[in-house]
């Protein structure tokens, strides 16, 4: 069976206009995904059924057994720790802010180790976007700093960029100029009409350098910042401000060197210096299909995006103390549910040390990292392949994830709601 | 010699996130990637070993001639559990660790590359045999 303008639920580019082709409870085929969506949608290396760690290896439970031990594993704890979450769906990800405010957990998702700073810099200054489909069809200037869209969200220039038509451009491929700032010349790099390289960790100091050239106050900056020509910089000035409208894209490389969040900023406040002679606008390169979903979702049910902590009773926000990396890192949790995520691929080793000596619940299709630390893996069925449900894209738009296979895993949402029914009941709610 | 190393993801990382068991993805994680006038001063060749070192620990990992992709003074890794053996946890206060920009010490080394099986047992953890 065939189905047309399917999502592809790998990166946050959530490309909507998958032909996937499915045949005896498997996908065969798949149309217009780049290579991480076409591996996606044929991976076959799922989970059978919910797996138990014992003392001389692992045994294969039921799903009532994984949810008792799970229950068990949750509310013996004092201070467990929800991790995860941006590989779902939103309809399990408001489960999960439940569950968390029910243990008096602390929720948290993997932005924090990904955009969570760009989202402490736009609580900061505010956040001047726009949805693709603006960048699309309008934008005559796109510059992607610290990030290789070549490599992490393969169609990113060919559906909304660089090769993509737009409407209020005749010729689009000609007419958009292609800025790439980054510290090593990535392949985004050389595709792009200006390369600018500089030195690791000067993101900051060459937006500061542009924004004071932005205002007209060239004299100030040195003939070179952080490895960047004074002479380079004010091309990359002069094409900015004779754009149309200018899109900017960031990636990790602002949130991952030093100055996190203040990278983030001085790169809005950039855009807003900017947005005084054209139209310009920044939208973070998000990772998972979904984080952005799983930011959401927080928001709404907590008033926080990420890094909640509920033992107070109400929300208590604070990023540094309350993400995952610190409270592992502190050992301070004394269980862990992993949704959707892999943290032991992704955390440094101190945070993996203390989940190797904590109960821990995974729930998770795959077999990942994570599996050989926890005490129980509960596999469900995958989101946009085998369950529905509502994720956002890296612009902040929600679209529905389709079903193209009938299964017998449960969806997050299903496994999720049958933990916290039962949560409910033992803590009399 | 010092360096500074960057973490990212590549392509084949990427399409291994929901095979990470496969031999493909130990294999990717498992490179450094290095600028060859680099390569030249620190005596080794593509396909050599060299010892990551960082304040947490090190790693060794298997070198990748970049040619001039990677500036002199910096390596790059794809992200995995090899790099994050050795990244340090402190977040300065924000949640994010320090995945890029930071200062290494790599030598040439004759020592094998751990495979993950001991990687994981090192930190504690049981490999899952996938059946």
């Amino acid at each position: 069976m065939k189905f047309d303008d399917v999502l592809c639920p790998f990166c946050g580019c959530l490309c909507d206009d998958i032909t996937v082709t499915a045949e005896g409870g498997r996908v065969t085929g798949v149309d217009n995904t780049c290579l991480l969506g076409t591996s996606k949608f044929l991976g076959d290396n799922r989970l059978k059924n919910p797996i138990m760690r014992t003392d001389d290896g692992w045994k294969d439970v039921t799903y009532d057994e994984a949810i008792a031990s799970t229950l068990d594993a949750l509310l013996e704890a004092d201070r467990p720790l929800l991790y995860g979450w941006s590989g779902t769906h939103g309809e399990a990800q408001c489960i999960g802010v439940h569950m968390a405010e029910l243990l008096g957990a602390v929720i948290d998702n993997t932005s924090s180790v990904c955009h969570g700073p760009s989202i402490l810099a736009i609580q900061e200054v505010g956040h001047p976007g726009c949805t693709l489909g603006q960048v699309k069809n309008r934008a005559d200037v796109i510059i992607y700093w610290g990030c290789n869209p070549t490599e992490a969200h393969p169609r990113h220039m060919s559906r909304y960029t660089t090769y993509a038509d737009g409407y209020f451009l005749d010729n689009a491929f000609r007419d958009r100029t292609v800025i790439v700032v980054d510290v090593r010349r990535t392949e985004t790099a050389e595709l792009a009409d200006v390369f600018v390289e500089i030195k690791p960790g000067g993101d900051y100091a060459v937006l500061s350098a542009l924004r004071a050239m932005v205002r007209g106050r060239d004299e100030m900056i040195p003939d070179s910042i952080a490895g960047v020509s004074k002479e380079q910089l004010r091309h990359i000035v002069e094409i900015c401000k004779n754009a149309k409208f200018c899109a900017v894209f960031f990636g990790v490389g602002l949130t991952m060197t030093r100055g996190k969040y203040k990278n983030v900023r001085n790169a809005i406040e950039l855009v807003d210096e900017l947005s005084r002679h054209t139209k310009a606008t920044i939208t973070p390169m998000r990772g998972h299909f979904n984080v952005y979903g799983s930011n959401e979702v927080n928001t709404w049910m907590s008033g926080y995006p990420y890094a909640i902590d509920f033992c107070r009773g109400i929300a208590f926000y604070n990023p540094g103390e309350t993400t995952a990396v610190d409270i592992l890192a502190r050992k301070e949790c004394d269980a862990a549910l992993i949704v959707a995520s892999d943290p032991a691929a992704h955390l440094p080793s101190k945070c993996i040390r203390h989940l190797a000596n904590i109960p821990v619940v995974q729930i998770d299709p795959y077999p990942n990292m994570t599996t050989a630390f926890c005490n129980l893996q509960i596999p469900v069925a995958v989101s946009g392949i085998d369950a529905e449900g509502t994720a956002y894209r890296m612009d902040g738009v929600p679209i529905r994830l389709r079903k193209v296979l009938e299964t017998e895993y449960p969806t997050d949402t299903m496994l999720l709601g049958r933990i916290y029914e039962a949560m409910m009941e033992v803590r009399g709610r | 010699m010092r360096f500074i190393l960057n973490t990212g993801r590549t392509i084949v990382q990427g399409c291994h996130v929901e095979d990470k068991y496969s031999e493909t993805y130990a294999g990717e994680v498992s490179t450094c990637r290095m600028n060859l006038l680099d390569m030249l001063e620190l005596g080794v060749e593509e396909g050599e070993y060299v010892s990551v070192t960082c304040g947490s620990g090190s790693v060794v990992l298997k070198v990748v001639a970049a040619g001039e992709a990677i500036p002199c003074g910096s390596v790059f890794v794809p992200y995995g559990p090899y790099i994050n053996h050795i990244m340090p946890e402190d977040t300065h206060s924000t949640g994010m660790p320090d995945f890029k920009s930071v200062v290494v010490v790599i030598t040439p080394t004759t020592e094998p590359r751990k495979t993950l099986q001991d990687l994981i047992e090192d930190l504690g953890g049981r490999m899952y045999e996938i059946r």
